[in-house]
């Protein structure tokens, strides 16, 4: 009798656990995406991100605990461009909640809100573990913040009516900071312009767009596939006939074969941060473009 | 033999569908369907086996208390794959899987192999119900425990763990039926489900009832079998702990084949088997990681069996059976492409009782796996595994007699077609 009335209580206790929560509940993918959703969000909003920034984000292990937030989520924002593939449907697919799932209001795909650079006309895995969609490191253009912070603050107005003159205020205040910041980005990088780079992956192409900087190769001889001996020797032709600026480096990948061209070319290599939380200086998405910044001018 | 090339034509079919559908559209189709088409992936599994046994005789070898296949199909009714020596084509898997409508989703898994075309999976899901609660409903793997709900493929080594094979079989659990699960709404990770199932397993549950000079079994009324568990995972830092309780309690039926000499043992009742599991996953970076993974599994049967007597024809008596086992396995991944992991099987209790009089079952049914994996990427695996199995058993004038096995296996698992995610 007693173990019946016990259950009835616990049950009725957690049922009404999610009432409890008036906040709208956000939960993100990638880090960086938690920062832009603190910034336009502010009080109203309670934001977890998925994925910690120290990780590879093609690679995120997909732990249970996962499908814990995205049970309770009332938002889900992702990075989208097939980054998430890996990892994020079958978190999805056992979260059993209905506001979340693809085609739902509370399913926010970034990726739709920029335009994806490197799209392949045709798609074959021969060529590595390639991003068929376009490659989904947008989010290193510090340019991109503005489209994506503006559509997740409409979506939040979407979903939560009441705080949307708050939604808009903090998205103009963050514009206005963000704008501000760009122009000092652009006047500290404008020495790079033209300069010639290797990455190891694919992850800074839009930054080095954005600021006029030529891409030689990658480190890895394909996307996700670790370069072989002779693919370093092509690289290292290729530096020794043109004057390279510097290797970019993630924090994730084996850096040795980074390493021995830095040593070897007198070339130097540089780690950047390639989310918020990569590095300890880039606790934010302000901070951590003020750290790419400043690795790449030595300041 | 026509069912050799149903699978033939359906594979080439489905995955011709995609090109031939989008040449008619850049021909301006109206009713282009291109973009409908499933996330289609096939995985191919096969392997080169060497074994200090030849394969009758290693074939006709008992797991004593578990196996009752005819001497044929034993090593089969344990693994379905690397059962002979030489070159194996374990299986060709075919799988479908998209959004049915705003209200299901549906998945369909297909096994091929030289045996023909088996339905591994094929269910719906709900996508809207609401508190946390999603049905599922068709033919699946039951997720007993750790290792029943996953597919070959995903497992850590190239044979299912004993004493699942020993309890559910080398294809595992899969039946038809209905599983209703919750998710708890808190900061932990809490799963509770209920399966409720037809209960044709074959190893520890069965409904076909049947008909022997002076008895007769009925046929049990489906569904058979209910399974419930309970799943809970937190995080620790780095370290992610996943436990899980699982229940399955059904009716069982073992008929004889009458038509084979020794085939000479019935059985009806019921059978309960509980199992308990751990994951323990350390992440040292985005690469390297080590995993401790256990699982216990016990199973009590009770019930009328029938042996059959040189002298006497078929006699029945009451038996219950209370039997256990675990595996522990830790896996190591030290490059994108280097796996290590080591795995030790154990069957500790085999206590079957006739009319309360002990069955002499060897106990101790141990068994010892080590493997290496090359992964080139996520879609290929070279695995070498050495297993040695002193596990089973040949049965000479009535009397059990160990058989250790020595064998390694080189195993290749190819995947082209859609992006498999990993689940934890
Ligand atoms: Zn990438």
């Amino acid at each position: 009798m007693n173990t019946r009335k016990l259950i009835v209580i616990l049950a009725a206790f957690v049922l009404a656990l999610p009432l409890l929560a008036t906040k709208l509940q956000v939960v993100t993918t990638y880090p960086y995406i938690a920062g832009l959703v603190e910034h336009v969000g502010g009080e109203r909003v309670t934001v977890h991100a998925l994925a910690g920034g120290q990780w590879d984000p093609h690679t995120i292990m997909a732990k249970p605990s996962f499908i814990a937030k995205l049970r309770r989520a009332d938002l889900l924002v992702i990075n989208g461009a097939q980054l998430e593939i890996g990892w994020l449907p079958p978190l999805l697919s056992q979260a059993n909640n209905p506001k979340v799932n693809v085609g739902s209001r509370g399913m926010m795909d970034l990726s739709r809100s920029v335009k994806l650079i490197d799209v392949p006309d045709s798609v074959s895995r021969a060529h590595g573990d390639i991003h068929p969609d376009g490659n989904p490191h947008y989010y290193l253009d510090p340019h991109n913040m503005l489209p994506l912070a503006e559509a997740i603050a409409a979506k939040l107005c979407e979903l939560d009516g009441p705080g949307s003159t708050i939604y808009r205020k903090n998205l103009s205040d963050f514009q206005s900071k963000w704008k501000a910041k760009l122009a000092e980005w652009e006047k500290r990088l404008a020495g790079l312009k033209d300069a010639l780079v290797i990455e190891y992956h694919k992850n800074y192409d839009y930054l080095l767009r954005r600021y006029g900087l030529r891409l030689l190769g990658t480190v890895e001889l394909l996307p996700g596939i670790p370069p072989t001996s002779k693919h370093i020797q092509e690289l290292e032709g290729k530096i020794t006939e043109s004057k390279v600026r510097f290797i970019l480096q993630d924090i994730y990948n084996s850096d040795e074969a980074s390493r021995h061209l830095a040593a070897k070319h007198g070339v130097p290599m540089i780690k950047l941060p390639h989310d918020v939380g990569a590095v300890r200086e880039a606790e934010g998405v302000f901070s951590m473009f003020d750290e790419i910044v400043r690795r790449l001018t030595h300041e | 033999m026509k069912l050799i090339f149903l699978p033939i034509i359906l594979i080439t079919g489905i995955l011709a569908a995609p090109v031939r559908l989008h040449g008619q559209e850049s021909t301006g189709n109206p009713f282009a369907q291109a973009k409908f088409v499933p996330d289609i992936s096939l995985i191919l599994d096969s392997s080169f086996v060497i074994r200090d046994l030849d394969d009758e005789w290693f074939t006709s070898l008992w797991l004593p208390g578990f196996s009752h296949a005819g001497t044929e199909d034993r090593a089969a009714e344990l693994n379905e794959t690397n059962v002979e020596k030489g070159f194996n084509l374990n299986y060709a898997e075919l799988s479908l899987a998209s959004v049915v409508d705003p209200y299901f989703d549906l998945f369909a898994v297909f096994h091929l192999s030289n045996e023909g075309f088996a339905i591994e999976e094929a269910y719906f899901t709900t996508r809207r119900l609401p508190a946390g609660l999603q049905v599922r409903g068709g033919k699946f793997l039951s997720q007993f425990g750790r290792v029943n709900g996953q597919h070959a493929h995903y497992w850590d080594f190239a044979s299912a763990p004993l004493i699942q094979s020993a309890f559910f079989g080398g294809g595992g659990m899969g039946e038809l039926g209905a599983r209703l699960s919750w998710v708890a709404p808190l900061d932990v990770y809490l799963q509770l489900a209920v399966e409720v199932l037809q209960g044709d397993n074959g190893m520890s549950f069965g409904r076909g009832g049947f008909e022997l000079p002076g008895v007769s079994v009925d046929d049990v009324q489906a569904p058979g079998l209910v399974i419930a568990t309970a799943k809970s995972s937190f995080d620790a830092g780095n370290l992610t702990v996943l436990a899980g309780l699982s229940n399955a309690s059904g009716r069982a039926r073992l008929s004889p084949d009458l038509e084979d000499k020794n085939s000479t043992m019935a059985f009806a009742g019921t059978s309960k088997v509980f199992g308990a599991d751990l994951t323990l996953k350390y992440l040292f970076d985005s690469v390297r990681y080590l995993s401790l993974q256990t699982e216990v599994m016990s199973r009590s049967t009770r019930g009328d069996r029938y042996d059959l007597d040189a002298v006497d024809g078929w006699l029945g008596r009451e038996q219950r059976g209370r039997q256990a086992g675990m595996y522990t396995q830790v896996v190591a991944r030290l490059t994108k492409r280097l796996r290590l992991g080591a795995r030790l099987d154990l069957i500790w209790k085999n206590d079957v009782r006739c009319a309360g009089i002990r069955q002499d079952l060897p106990e101790n049914l141990a068994r010892y796996t080590a493997m290496g994996e090359w992964n080139p990427t996520e879609f290929s695996r070279l695995r070498l595994q050495y297993t040695f199995d002193r596990s089973r058993h040949a049965q000479v004038y009535g009397i059990w007699q160990r058989e250790p096995v020595h064998e390694l296996a080189l195993q290749v698992n190819i995947t082209i077609g859609a992006h498999g995610a990993h689940a934890f």
